[in-house]
């Protein structure tokens, strides 16, 4: 059995069996099948000595038995690594930062708590599913919607805490925006619940997330100060329908304009939905993953020729129906005057959604979880291999037309020099609504050479994105020294803040050590090595 | 953790299914409780053999998923068959993971494309004390 680094066996052994008394011996993982589980199938270290593995697993049926194994880790100063479902793979899926950690694994704690209909809004374990949620408000007849990524298996909560972004409207489809309540072990094994929450008898835990003094939700988004045991969300209201459409133009110069305009409209409320920006005429080749761009008299050469647009906005408005036909009928004004322009709109889906509907639509838009993705290379999108999997680079680049292109240019220039292969690119994703992030899918293999200069190639690609002012808000584990090193304003004080507050919380460093970056006392200088 | 006797029992089971699609599933064998039937892969095969329902599905697992497993896996017991693209099994994989189960055999029917995804024919057992019948 692995043992965590510098513990002696027999400490860890004492430590194990506390856990066990704690949850039942059935749910401590110690054997090398069991322990299968909890690897990062998408690991770049796969297969490599330095691959991050876990030393056991537990896995507590509630916030009693979390606080106890706490206790007891902090006791020995055994590592711990909590996971809701474990399943972002691309970012690290189940396995710990620091190798041989214990993983503490959330996923029979699988409770939806409350769902209240008049508040829009819910309170979940973390390992209630997307999917989980979805078939309760099904089952239970509710008006409400949630907003699921893609795909739709993970956790609310440890997707919210990863910062994990849908499909819908502004306000839910950031999933760490639409969170409103949180209660977290901490590492002395005492129970905290931020906002409304820390009042006793509050009914409005899930209606005003700051309640007083400084707002500690943000120290557990990506963190390891905590192991979040409770999450409060607002969920959408089921609209009357949704309209999806689209604006074309067709000049290398439109691009600046449109985004200015798409901004305008989105951040004043003309539309609600998640907007798009791409390039037809680059995307020719490959749909999901945009070319070049190249000079401005190439790229209108190659609309000419083509007869493809330049640039598509692409607009989706949730609500009543008259009242979305009203706003895109606005937008269309404002965006009559480009030259050439042309607009698409499909006729609005009304809900509830018909089935022979539901199976032609992407379900996500609508806050239905799916597992499409994993078979969409079927389909001939890219040369996507789930066995094998990818790692996802997404960096906030500037949400403007200049930003597109600059980062476009940038990534694939970069990319092509240090064959780095991309199966997905898209550099105008827009989750977030005041940013665009670039997003990046990188095959990754199960052959450590390639791995290796998967790694070298990426590390580099991190320092080159810093250096034009752009930085990842998340990422797999091998890269979350090199990005956090990127957010290196006065001397690295984010870093060095997020470390005082570390050492603060949790003076032994039991709690997801090395985590985006932050390492307790005893493993900074080495990072875990 | 594996029994003996049901390392024994499926030890069986999967030189019946991995011959050829047709073959396979014409030979499944008795205590599958359910056949996954990836149309990627394999076609024209009846909906019931054995007194096992075949579930067809093409690549995508969400139905098999929400409509079937998710419930099934959360009781005892449930011994699932499949012949589907390793694509889809490793889907099925880690969602079984969680649910205390796991892939006990598995045998490629054919060659990889050029995705590297290719024909297998598996089986999915209970393994954990909490869902072993």
């Amino acid at each position: 059995m692995t043992t965590p680094p510098g513990m002696s066996d027999a400490t860890f052994a004492d430590g194990l069996a506390e856990m066990r008394s704690v949850v039942g011996d059935e749910w401590v993982f110690d054997q090398p099948a069991d322990l299968n589980t909890y690897r990062d199938f998408y690991s770049v270290l796969w297969g490599e000595p330095e691959e991050k593995k876990a030393s056991a697993a537990i896995a507590p049926a509630n916030v009693e038995q979390v606080q106890a194994i706490v206790r007891a880790a902090n006791e020995r100063s055994i590592p711990l690594y909590p996971i809701s479902t474990g399943r972002n793979l691309g970012y690290g899926g189940a396995a710990p930062v620091l190798s041989g950690s214990v993983v503490l694994d959330l996923k029979r704690m699988n409770r939806i708590l409350d769902v209240n209909e008049g508040n829009c809004s819910c309170l979940v374990e973390p390992g209630v599913s997307y999917f989980d949620m979805y078939r309760h408000l099904q089952e239970t007849g509710s008006k409400l919607w949630i907003d699921c990524p893609d795909p739709g298996w993970g956790s609310l909560v440890g997707n919210a805490l990863d910062s994990g972004g849908g499909y819908t409207t502004a306000g839910y489809r950031g999933h760490w925006e639409a969170v409103c309540g949180i209660e977290a072990v901490m590492a002395d094994g005492e129970l905290l619940r931020t906002g409304m929450g820390a009042l006793p008898g509050s009914e409005t835990w899930q209606q005003y997330r700051m309640g007083i003094g400084p707002c500690l939700d943000g120290l557990f988004r990506q963190s390891s100060l905590g192991v979040v045991t409770k999450m409060g969300f607002y969920l959408f209201p089921q609209p009357e329908a949704h309209l999806s459409a689209t604006v074309d133009v067709f000049r290398f110069e439109d691009l600046d304009e449109m985004v200015e305009l798409l901004n305008e409209l989105e951040y004043g409320n003309v539309f609600n939905g998640m907007p798009g920006i791409g390039s037809p005429v680059l995307n020719q080749d490959n749909p999901i993953a945009m070319s070049i761009v190249p000079e401005p008299d190439e790229f209108n050469r190659m609309v000419r020729e083509s007869g493809l647009p330049a640039w598509r906005a692409s607009f989706n408005f949730y609500g009543p129906e008259k009242v979305i036909r009203a706003q895109w009928e606005y937008v269309q004004e404002r965006f009559a005057h480009f030259a050439d322009v042309k607009f698409g709109a499909a006729e609005p889906v009304r809900f509830p959604i018909d089935p022979p509907t539901l199976e032609r639509v992407q379900k996500p838009r609508y806050g239905i979880p799916s597992l499409e993705i994993f078979s969409v290379g079927s389909r001939g999108f890219g040369d996507f291999n789930p066995s094998d999997g990818h790692i996802w680079f997404s960096a906030v680049i500037p949400r403007s037309g200049k930003g597109i292109i600059e980062a476009n240019r940038v990534m694939r220039r970069e990319c092509e020099r240090l064959g780095l292969d991309l199966f997905m690119f898209v550099p105008s994703v827009t989750c977030w609504t005041r940013s665009f992030v670039l997003f990046a899918a990188v095959p990754v293999y199960k052959d450590p050479a390639r791995n290796q200069h998967l790694r070298e190639s990426v590390t580099e690609i991190i320092d080159i994105c810093a250096d034009h002012g752009w930085g990842e808000y998340r990422c797999p584990p091998a890269f979350m020294d090199a990005v956090m090193d990127a957010y290196s304003f006065g001397d690295n004080k984010l870093r060095r803040v997020n470390e005082q507050i570390k050492d603060a919380l949790d003076p032994k460093g039991i709690l997801s050590a090395g985590r985006y970056g932050v390492w307790p006392r005893h493993l900074r200088e080495g990072r875990g090595a | 953790m594996i029994t003996r006797r049901e390392a024994i029992k499926w030890g069986v089971v999967v030189p019946a299914i991995a011959a050829s699609s047709q073959a396979a599933f014409a030979r499944a064998p008795q205590g599958l409780d359910a056949f996954l039937l990836d149309t990627r892969y394999v076609e024209n095969l009846p909906a019931e053999h054995a007194a096992i329902t075949a579930i067809r599905f093409a690549g995508d697992v969400t139905r098999p998923w929400f409509d079937t497993l998710d419930h099934a896996w959360r009781r005892r017991g449930y011994v699932l068959g499949g012949i589907t693209g390793s694509d889809a099994l490793f889907v099925l994989e880690v969602l079984a993971q969680q649910h205390g189960r796991r892939v006990v055999s598995q045998q490629q029917l054919g060659e990889k494309n050029e995705r590297g995804v290719y024909p297998v024919s598996w089986v999915i057992a209970p393994v954990h004390p909490s869902v072993t019948a």
